[in-house]
């Protein structure tokens, strides 16, 4: 294959235009680069092919050389071809500089360690000065340009290292003095005028003779890096923010220049200032907004040095020098512009956002400058648009909006408009004229411009704009207010296609015009006959604006829409004013309501619909049923409704799984009563409502247990102990499985597996009815300890006793069961163990270590349990 | 996806027809041409935009400030440079333009342009007529101290031109409590072929003894200084009564090519020509009535003057039945327009009327012209005219006033016109859009 001829080239480059990133991520990237930087050297090539080339080096130099290594390799490439040109005019000079300038910035290659750099640097400020570089730098007529060109490129590399040129501004100042060309000049030294002073600043350090040390670089000899590794170290934004900060001004004020330093600086810049006028207005603008970030806040700067220009500036049209003088006035306030001036400032600006002779984008522009003018004396709070204070409603008035102004126009002049009525409130009425007055009739005008029939949307969408900018500047002045509530509901009846508007409008404003507006519009539908062709926006609206108020009236609307809701649309959205009337807590009547719909709608989906709110109506309660549609719809299915809304009532209506904030424990034993009783603790982490335990016990030892029900618990405040009866089928301990369901305050009901609660032997527990309270309580006991036999079991063993001794042992756990006792060794006890089994003790004769025990049960199984729980007592202490 | 999305928010897609909240929705005020696009996701802003001669010109400033929350407009110097390069490219692009390959040419010059315009981004000159100019003037030696929106040097026979344009747009109502409005508006265009590298320049304007003064002056920036009672002259509050009435002086460097030395505002005592028109509705045909009156002061030698009479919101015309005094008339039937062609001279009198009737067609949609001011009887006439050698102020540059420092003696010529613009006569018998200066 060939050298790509300049139709290939071409393609190539039709290709990467086109997508830059796909191609560099397919077949050819890789080599594009590579490919481009050795045609650039091939003499077949025109030098209009290679200048186009280079346009897409200067484009697109980071998909092209994506690291440092490869954009260091490829500026090489650059400078070695510039070398190499014959010394005769060429056009690639030009933009073989401005590659190599951008393919190290933004490869993020320039620095000292860079090879590139080293060539790169002396070259440009070489040309800059206007240095003879020998003949391979092209013929003397070329050398303008080119030294205009290698200041540009010097200043794109100082605006990425600030700094780099803190050596040269001595340098530049000579130049910019002699012959120099006064644009790339004068903006390359105010940049780096700039940002040497904040450097210098940042490292609290003194200028040091930065202006006047007058020797450049020497050719071939090292370049000084000091203050720009010093500006790298220091990141910042370019910009200051706006309005001036303080703690921005004290970044320059540490610098605190000698008076020798001062002198010079302020020669400086007026040197820069003096040539200014050579600039074109866009470098001028810049220079302005440079020198101004530059001198703001710094010593012994006084800015009137800016005065001279600002009588030649403010006569212009130029919106970037305008704009470049409300800067200098941000910057400097009042020390440049005195209330006068200021005055002046601002009917420069009223009369350019007006002049017939200037375009209404910037129009816009001064219209915006002059709701943030940078005031001297600011009154409002900072950030927020205001007029400002001496504008005056002279000249405020020349600013009225109409109608036959643009869209934009008329809303910028409309908010000033507003302001003005704002102020107008706080002062006395009077001279004929009311910015009220105004206002109103403005809307007036805007309302029946949206009212027309076939109107474009956007008439429509400034209406409300407008309404929504008044509403929001003027929402305490019912003078204003009114009119424009009964004006928007007038509208409404006109046009009610307008509906998506007024729902717009209403879920912005506040409850100034949000209330009333609201309760005319529900007036105004539900006074129609609900059958004309306006019937889908009424039902819009209607689900917006309806609430408690007057439901008969809605649902007389609803009731007669009703028969003309023939398409599915028209039914959903019927159901849907439903469902708002629902949440607000309506239900008389509308019960009826969705019965009837449940029955006469045509369409299968608008019944089940209709069925199901009637449903939730009927069995909900108010809280639940308002959470139950709170949650707002997903987008619509298509194919019906209900299955989106189930969705959406799906998280209500169904219960969810969910860790337990609840805790069960078992409180104290109860032995009373016929049967035993667990007696259970509850606390919750979390309010909790409607609490339904249930219970399950493990194997069919026991009869199932009834559910418990709490009807309502909250955390810390404890709860009276639920009480658990337990019916067993045998005397045995056990475990019960326990659920809980309950609602959470936010409306859903859970359902959660808690710990399961031993039920022991002991808690089965209970006394004989104690059969003659005085009488022979020896002889019940030994008539029961004898029934047991033959059918039961007998044993005998060893219950160790703790330090307490045996009083305290049966004082804690058998006291109930005692029928005949002998302090403080002998006790004769006797348990009923339902459902009908008895467990007899003997404890006699106790000793120190513990007790020998003597019992008997009419049920063998029980023994071995019995025998458990005795040796286990001591443990338990 | 970024045309999509600016297109969207400038409401050209075809979609405009059903309520889009991110478009329609109250709080989207929009209130400058910077707009904050969505696009895949994130927000693009600022992007500076705005529609001009069916052409969509946008571009993104760099913002050097943190972008969160927004910095106002005012305090981002790109705002304004954006500005500037777009009327920039408007004007390379319109000025002067003939025909759409011209525009082609230059449409497809612009990447080289750019390149030279705003090498790095930042940019040098707006005037990209000027960088076409420096590429092709590149070989020539740069003299010193030069300013760099003067690119090259003349060289030739030294000549100044200097045409005054004024356009005249007024409001007439016709009614007792609505004033009638009228509004000079002037612009100095100067060509200047002077050789050397900086030639100064004076022009003066004058005013005739009862000419009206110029207000609202606005100057191009190679103006050097202005008089404060020129800066200071504005049509807001005319405060004092002594206004300030010339001369005008305006020195200068006059860069290479034609530019607008100047743009003034003027509140002359009466409109060149009065007029009122009443227009009744009856069913389908109005009843059209219009007199007009030429002011005695104002020289009765037009290069054009047309009434043009049109009807929005209507169906097309199908039976005209008028009478005119003077002039002729012309019906343009599908376009609901009468275009009453006036020539050149009023007659004697001053004075001419048309009166008669228009009926009209069935209305179908889209056809005929809508507009969203003309409802009901709300309807105007606009006048077109132009008179050649006359200002409507009696401003005019003497040729002996003009100063110039340069090398020889120069060739002065001085041009003159007045053109209407926006001049309407509102339908009295209906109610009409009023700005603020009609209500006093």
């Amino acid at each position: 294959m060939g050298p790509p001829s300049r139709e290939t080239w071409a393609q190539r480059l039709g290709a990467f235009r086109a997508s830059p990133s796909a191609f560099m991520a397919g077949p050819e990237g890789e080599d594009l680069g590579r490919d481009l930087l050795i045609e650039l050297r091939s003499e077949k090539l025109s030098e209009q092919t290679k200048v186009s080339l280079l346009a897409l080096s200067l484009e697109y130099p980071a998909q092209l050389w994506p690291d440092a290594a490869a954009a260091e390799a490829a500026a090489t490439s650059l400078l070695d071809t510039l070398v190499l040109l014959p010394p005769r005019p060429s056009a690639l000079r030009r933009p073989l500089l401005l590659a190599a300038t951008t393919v190290l910035a933004a490869g993020d290659a320039l620095g000292p360690t860079s090879g590139a750099s080293r060539r790169l640097l002396p070259l440009l400020l070489g040309l800059a000065s206007g240095r003879d570089l020998g003949r391979g730098f092209g013929p003397a007529s070329e050398q303008r340009p080119l030294q205009a060109t290698a200041c540009e490129c010097l200043r794109e590399l100082e605006s990425c290292k600030p700094g780099l040129l803190g050596d040269c501004l001595g340098l530049l100042r000579r130049l910019l003095g002699q012959e120099g060309p006064v644009q790339p000049l004068s903006l390359l030294l105010a940049l780096a005028l700039r940002n040497a002073l904040v450097i210098r600043a940042k490292a609290k350090a003194g200028l040091q003779g930065l202006l006047v040390a007058g020797d450049a670089p020497t050719p071939g000899g090292p370049w000084n890096w000091a203050l720009a590794e010093e500006g790298g170290a220091h990141p910042q934004p370019q910009a200051p923010s706006w309005p001036a900060a303080e703690d921005e001004e004290c970044g320059l004020a540490v610098l605190e220049p000698s008076p020798e330093e001062a002198r010079e600086l302020r020669a400086a810049v007026a040197q820069l200032l003096d040539s200014s006028y050579l600039l074109t207005p866009v470098a001028q603008a810049q220079l302005l907004w440079l020198l101004g970030w530059a001198l703001r806040g710094l010593r012994g700067q006084p800015p009137v040095l800016f005065k001279p220009q600002l009588v030649r500036l403010l006569g212009t049209a130029q919106l970037a020098l305008l704009h470049a003088v409300l800067a200098l006035k941000a910057a400097f306030g009042e020390a440049l512009f005195t209330a006068q001036d200021e005055a002046l400032l601002l009917r420069r600006l009223t009369l350019a956002a007006q002049h017939p002779a200037l375009p209404l984008p910037a129009h816009l522009f001064y219209l915006h400058c002059l709701l943030s003018f940078p005031e001297n004396c600011p009154l409002g709070p900072a950030g927020e648009e205001a007029a400002p204070l001496l504008l005056g409603p002279r000249l405020g008035r020349s600013l009225l909006p109409s109608l036959l102004h643009d869209p934009m126009a008329l809303l910028a002049r409309l908010h000033l408009l507003c302001l003005l009525c704002a102020e107008d409130e706080e002062e006395e009425k009077g001279q004929g004229w009311s910015p009220q007055r105004y206002l109103g009739e403005l809307l007036a005008g805007l309302r029946q411009r949206a009212d027309l029939d076939g109107g474009p949307r956007a008439l429509a969408a400034l209406c409300f704009q407008a309404s929504y900018l008044v509403v929001r500047c003027l929402a305490t002045q019912p003078l204003v207010l009114t009119p424009l509530t009964h004006g928007l509901a007038e509208l409404y009846r006109a046009r009610p296609a307008l509906a998506p508007h007024f729902v717009d409008l209403l879920d912005r404003v506040g409850p100034e015009l949000g209330e009333p507006l609201r309760a005319v519009l529900r007036q105004e539908v539900v006074s129609r006959a609900g059958r004309d062709e306006a019937l889908r926006w009424h039902l819009k609206i209607l689900a917006k604006v309806a609430d408690g108020n007057a439901p008969s009236a809605t649902l007389g609307f609803l009731r007669a829409a009703a028969a003309h809701c023939t398409d599915w649309g028209l039914q959903q959205a019927l159901l849907r004013v439903c469902r708002t009337l629902m949440r607000a807590g309506v239900r008389e009547g509308l019960a009826d309501l969705l019965q009837a719909l449940a029955r006469q709608l045509d369409d299968p989906d608008g019944r089940d619909h209709a069925r199901l709110y009637y449903i939730l109506l009927a069995h909900l309660a108010g809280p639940k049923l308002g959470v139950a549609l709170g949650p707002s719809l997903a987008a619509p299915a298509l194919t019906s409704s209900l299955v989106a809304e189930n969705q959406g009532f799906a998280a209500v209506l169904m219960v969810q799984e969910a860790p337990a904030p609840i805790r069960l424990s078992v409180g104290p034993r109860r032995a009373a009563g016929p049967g035993p009783v667990l007696q259970l603790q509850v606390e919750v982490l979390e309010p909790v409502f409607s609490l339904e335990l249930r219970f399950r016990v493990q194997g069919q030892l026991y009869a199932p247990l009834d559910a418990v029900h709490v009807p309502c618990l909250r955390p810390g405040r404890p709860c009276s102990p639920l009480l658990l009866p337990l019916q067993p089928r045998l005397p045995a301990p056990t475990q019960l499985s326990v659920r809980a369901l309950y609602a959470t305050p936010a409306g859903l009901t859970c359902h959660a597996h808690l710990p399961p609660v031993p039920v022991n032997f002991e808690d089965l527990f209970l006394p004989f009815p104690q059969a003659p309270d005085d009488g022979d309580k020896q002889g019940f006991f030994e008539e029961l300890w004898d029934s047991c036999l033959p059918k039961g079991a007998e044993s005998r063993l060893w219950c160790p006793l703790g330090p307490q001794g045996l009083e305290a042992l049966v004082s804690r756990h058998l006291e109930p069961f005692v029928v005949v006792a002998q302090p403080p060794t002998s006790y004769h006890v006797a348990i009923r163990l339902p459902p009908d089994s008895r467990l007899l003790l003997r404890l006699e004769a106790a000793q120190a270590g513990g007790v020998p025990v003597a019992l008997r049960t009419d049920h063998w199984a029980v023994l071995p349990l019995a025998g458990d729980y005795l040796r286990g007592l001591s443990a338990t202490g | 996806p970024f045309l999509k999305a600016l297109l969207f928010e400038l409401r050209l897609l075809d979609d405009n027809k059903d309520f889009v909240e991110s478009r329609d929705s109250c709080s989207h005020i929009n209130k400058t041409s910077v707009y904050g696009l969505v696009i895949g996701g994130g927000e693009l802003w600022p992007v500076v935009a705005f529609l001009k001669n069916n052409m969509i010109y946008a571009c993104v400033p760099l913002v050097e400030q943190t972008l969160s929350p927004h910095p106002p407009l005012i305090s981002i110097s790109g705002i304004s440079q954006s500005f500037e390069l777009l009327f920039g490219i408007q004007d390379f692009l319109f000025l002067g333009q003939k025909n759409d390959t011209e525009l082609n040419t230059k449409l497809n010059q612009l990447p080289d342009l750019f390149l030279q315009a705003c090498p790095f981004g930042t940019l040098l000159d707006a005037n990209l007529q000027n960088s076409l100019d420096s590429i092709n003037f590149a070989s020539v030696p740069h003299p010193q101290k030069q300013p760099a929106w003067r690119v090259g040097t003349y060289k030739g026979k030294p000549q100044v031109s200097i045409s005054i344009t004024e356009k005249v747009k007024s409001m007439q109502y016709d009614k007792q409590d609505i004033a009638d409005t009228w509004q000079v508006v002037g612009a100095v265009t100067c060509k200047c072929d002077l050789e050397g590298n900086m030639p100064n320049v004076t022009i003066s304007l004058s005013l005739p003894t009862n000419g009206s003064p110029l207000q609202d002056i606005l100057v191009h920036p190679c103006v050097t200084s202005l008089d404060s009672a020129i800066l200071t002259s504005s049509s807001i509050d005319t405060m004092d009564d002594s206004a300030f009435s010339g001369p005008y002086k305006f020195p200068f460097t006059p860069p290479l090519e034609s530019f607008n030395l100047c743009y003034y505002t003027s509140q002359v005592p009466v409109p060149p020509i009065l007029g009122f028109y009443q227009m009744k509705e009856e069913e389908i045909q109005v009843k059209i009535t219009v007199n007009l009156k030429l002011h005695e002061s104002v020289k009765n030698n037009f290069e054009f003057c047309e009434a043009h009479i049109p009807f929005y919101n209507r169906g097309p015309i199908t039976h005209v039945e008028c009478k005119v005094s003077f002039g002729q008339l012309e019906v343009f039937r599908e376009k609901s327009l009468l275009v009453w062609i006036i020539g050149q001279k009023f007659p004697k009198s001053m004075e001419i009327s048309l009166s008669g009737t228009v009926t009209f067609g069935a209305k179908s949609q889209e056809k005929q012209p809508f507009d969203e001011i003309c409802i009901g009887g709300t309807a105007y006439l606009k006048l077109h005219f132009r008179i050649l050698d006359y200002t409507l102020t009696g401003c005019y540059a003497d040729q002996h006033s003009v100063q110039v420092f340069a090398s020889g003696k120069p060739k002065i010529s001085t041009h003159r016109k007045l053109i209407s613009s926006d001049y309407y006569i509102w339908n009295s018998k209906a109610p009409a859009p009023v700005t603020y200066g009609s209500l006093l």
